[in-house]
């Protein structure tokens, strides 16, 4: 088509800079999208720092400061479809652990706490006030499609912007990790919970079967597995699958312990007890979230202060 | 006089650059103040998790340098086991990491900078950006997309992944190169020399170029400083090796592991940035100093490849040992990609590549650092681990707070001169092109190619008396 090209805006909120690294990442098939589309407002790749209209506007990070919420705003107003584009804009994200803690402590530890901080000053004139909470871009403003993944895989991305261009429907799988994994799911023999420092894993079996925790069973493929294709265990950088999202009972945690105590020899309540202490990890990309922290049995803040006070485990 | 005087508002007022000049009511700068105006707490985020998952979880904290992150996350882990990885698991780290350099020196040279090259300082914004240099020059630039391609390639191919890889851990890497892989990097690697080898002369000559014709650049922007970097047996390393600081006569004050690191290095809160400034405190006193690209050519010797160790002695040839100016930062990420391009190709050639890939490694109870260069100066990961193999502190020194204070001492001499000529363009492309020669990593991550968006604000006496911004309007 080389009449009307697709317009295009993106912008990032906070984050790390990887999802626009990742349509870089497109590589050859940039070249396929560009013959289709003009690329407008995008701070890797163009001047424009303005907000012109567009068919498409992809938002990445979450939303922290007043900043992040105008621009989520501007995008929103000037953008006919909107895509909360990776974990931090779908879940919240990494930094989304940042709800377990007050803003206090948080500058404590990066100014007064760290070895080699020397100082006591806490920089309080000339920069913005950091906003209580961490959250996803659908809190501020309406999303018509989610893509979650930290980063997406390029396979995703070239999917979801084909599918605009073709104005047809996107592709878009409900499959766990588990689903592009290649090793096999056995019923193992392990006792207890492993980790990679005091156990090397057998290639050709699940990790589950091993004793060690995977999220790939609870979390979407956004990513292809590379992750359990090369030795490691899921970590859930995708997020949660859908069943676990919609269900309120259903929880990241719960859904391991099920599927691990039966391709193992460790009872779901030991799985249980060791992901609510080890929860910043398990929940680390979606703790944000309502769609988990509102789980009538998501009792994040009480797991971290139980760790952090040495009265669990 | 006491007014504040702004020219076209923009929308986006926090996230990006901010520049503020204190001067005095004689018209002088007191102070020019670089602030940092984001704040994600990973100090903090890290403490509770657990540690064996750091290598993964701390390549978010940049999309930019994630390898970086991720690799010195998994050397700090091999400190708290007291491991060394095995040969084969070093070099797939090693071999993961050229192939990281390989995309983000061409990101930066050519993506970033390329527009400088292709068309002058004096190009028009229109066509500044990638887009107009592949009209211009499609070559040259075809050729650059590509290697940058390669590297990130050749990074997912051992990493798992090219944006937050994940085979890094505790001991060496998860598993060794499969037959398939292996066969995949030795293509990757080869042909990024060959690239490397024909891009290399063409982009020496446009950077030569730029320099002649804007004599300005190497007379207005020596700063002298202290640098640090990293060597191994003197030559360059960016993977490992102890950290060498020189003074600003070029003489070599201290060599260290980085394991002492707290010894040497003080940081300091200031109130008007997030970013913690860093100086190095040696023989008694603290002195500023600067990391990256040309801090590692000071401090090295000499280089580990022949084509890279040739690229390397015309440049000290030229400018000398060490060179102050920031604006041949370009120059060294040039040397330092035909080294990385030729490094990639060694370790595949080498045998010891496909050897076992990890040792046990028990890092419970234990305190774990480590350090590598990352794109933009050393970077250094601090965990202290409990029985249980939880992080209860976390303390991470990044490349860009070490230039800190460098760039604001260099913002304020580069002001003085701006400021008397009253033209607020000039003054703001000034300004910017301070900025721009450090590569600071928030610059990279607020804007990429053509003018950046900056807010500079003067004040006298604590009271703003002029504040300029670069808008939209002004750079369509």
């Amino acid at each position: 088509m080389s009449g009307e090209k697709i317009r295009l805006n993106t912008d990032w909120l906070c984050d790390c800079g990887g999802c626009h690294v990742a349509i870089v990442d497109l590589h050859e098939k940039i070249l396929n999208v560009l013959e289709s589309v003009v690329i407008q407002h995008c701070p890797v790749l163009t001047d424009i720092k303005d907000y012109p209209e567009a068919d498409i506007g992809i938002l990445t990070g979450s939303i922290r400061t007043e900043h992040d919420r105008h621009a989520a705003e501007e995008m929103r107003a000037k953008c006919k479809t909107i895509i909360a584009f990776g974990t931090c804009a779908v879940y919240g994200g990494l930094h989304g652990a940042g709800l377990a803690h007050s803003r206090e402590e948080i500058m404590d530890h990066v100014y007064r706490r760290s070895p080699t901080t020397i100082t006591d000053t806490i920089p309080d004139t000339e920069v913005s006030e950091l906003a209580k909470l961490v959250t996803p871009v659908d809190e501020v403003i309406d999303v018509d499609l989610y893509l979650p993944g930290c980063p997406p895989h390029p396979h995703f991305i070239f999917e979801a912007l084909s599918s605009l261009i073709e104005q047809r429907k996107p592709r878009a799988t409900q499959e766990s990790v588990c689903g592009r994994c290649s090793r096999q799911m056995i019923k193992g023999d392990a006792t207890e919970i492993k980790n990679t420092y005091n156990h090397v894993v057998d290639e050709r079996f699940c990790f589950l079967s091993q004793g060690h925790i995977c999220l790939g069973s609870a979390t979407l493929d956004r990513c292809l597995a590379p992750c359990p294709n090369h030795g490691v265990a899921c970590t859930g950088c995708a997020g949660p699958t859908m069943q676990i999202l919609t269900e309120p009972y259903l929880d990241i945690r719960t859904e391991v312990a099920d599927r691990m105590s039966r391709l193992s020899a460790i009872e779901p309540d030991t799985i249980l007890a060791y992901m609510e202490r080890t929860a910043k990890t398990q929940y680390a990309y979606a703790m944000a979230t309502k769609m988990i922290g509102s789980k009538p049995t998501f009792l994040i803040k009480k797991w971290i202060a139980d760790v952090e006070a040495g009265t669990n485990g | 006089m006491a007014k504040t005087i702004t020219i076209d508002p923009v929308t986006r007022i926090e996230g990006h650059a901010r520049i503020l000049l204190e001067c005095n009511d004689a018209g002088g700068v007191d102070e020019a103040y670089f602030i940092v105006n984001e704040l994600r707490g990973f100090e903090r985020i890290l403490v509770g998790m657990e540690a064996h998952t750091m290598p993964q979880i701390t390549a978010r904290i940049c999309g930019v340098c994630p390898t970086a992150h991720h690799l010195a996350s998994a050397k700090a882990l091999d400190n708290a086991a007291g491991v060394e990885p095995p040969p084969g698991g070093r070099l797939m780290r090693e071999l993961m990491y050229m192939g990281h350099l390989i995309h983000s020196h061409c990101l930066s040279l050519f993506v970033l900078a390329g527009p400088d090259l292709v068309f002058g300082l004096q190009g028009a914004a229109a066509t500044q950006n990638i887009v107009g240099m592949v009209d211009a020059n499609p070559e040259l630039t075809k050729k650059a997309l590509r290697l940058r391609s390669l590297g990130q390639k050749l990074n997912e191919v051992v990493g798992g992944r090219g944006i937050h890889p994940v085979t890094a851990l505790a001991g060496g890497t998860a598993a060794r190169l499969s037959d398939a892989h292996y066969e995949r990097v030795r293509e990757i690697s080869a042909e990024a020399l060959i690239l490397v080898k024909e891009l290399a002369p063409v982009t020496k000559e446009l950077l030569l170029k730029l320099l002649a014709e804007n004599p300005v650049l190497l007379d207005k922007l020596n700063v002298p400083s202290w640098y640090l970097g990293t060597v191994n047996g003197g030559k360059l390393n960016l993977y490992d090796g102890d950290l060498r600081a020189m003074d600003e006569n070029g003489v070599i004050r201290a060599e260290f592991e980085t394991v002492d690191y707290a010894n040497y290095l003080v940081e300091r809160a200031v109130k008007r940035s997030y970013a913690k400034e860093v100086y190095l405190n040696v023989d008694g006193a603290e002195h500023m100093y600067r990391v990256s690209t040309l801090a590692r050519m000071n401090v090295a010797d000499s280089m580990e490849t022949p084509l890279a160790q040739k690229e390397f002695e015309e440049f000290r040839n030229r400018f000398g040992r060490p060179c102050h100016n920031a604006v041949l930062q370009m120059y060294c990420k040039l040397v330092e990609l035909v080294y990385v391009c030729e490094k990639a190709v060694e370790i595949v050639h080498d045998p010891a590549l496909r050897g076992a890939a990890r040792v046990p490694a028990n890092i419970n109870g234990s305190r774990g650092i480590g350090h590598v260069e990352a794109p933009r100066g050393v970077l250094i990961h601090d965990y202290k681990i409990d029985q249980e193999g939880i992080i209860r502190a976390a303390n991470m020194i990044v490349a860009t707070q070490q230039n800190t204070a460098a760039i604001n001492k260099t913002l304020k001499e580069g002001a003085v001169n701006l400021l008397a000529g009253n033209d607020d363009e000039k003054l703001l492309n000034g300004l910017e092109f301070v900025v721009r020669c450090y590569d600071p990593c928030l610059a990279c991550s607020t804007h990429a190619v053509g003018r950046m968006e900056l807010d500079v604000e003067i004040a006298v006496n604590g009271e703003t008396i002029r504040r300029i911004r670069r808008s939209p309007s002004c750079c369509k």
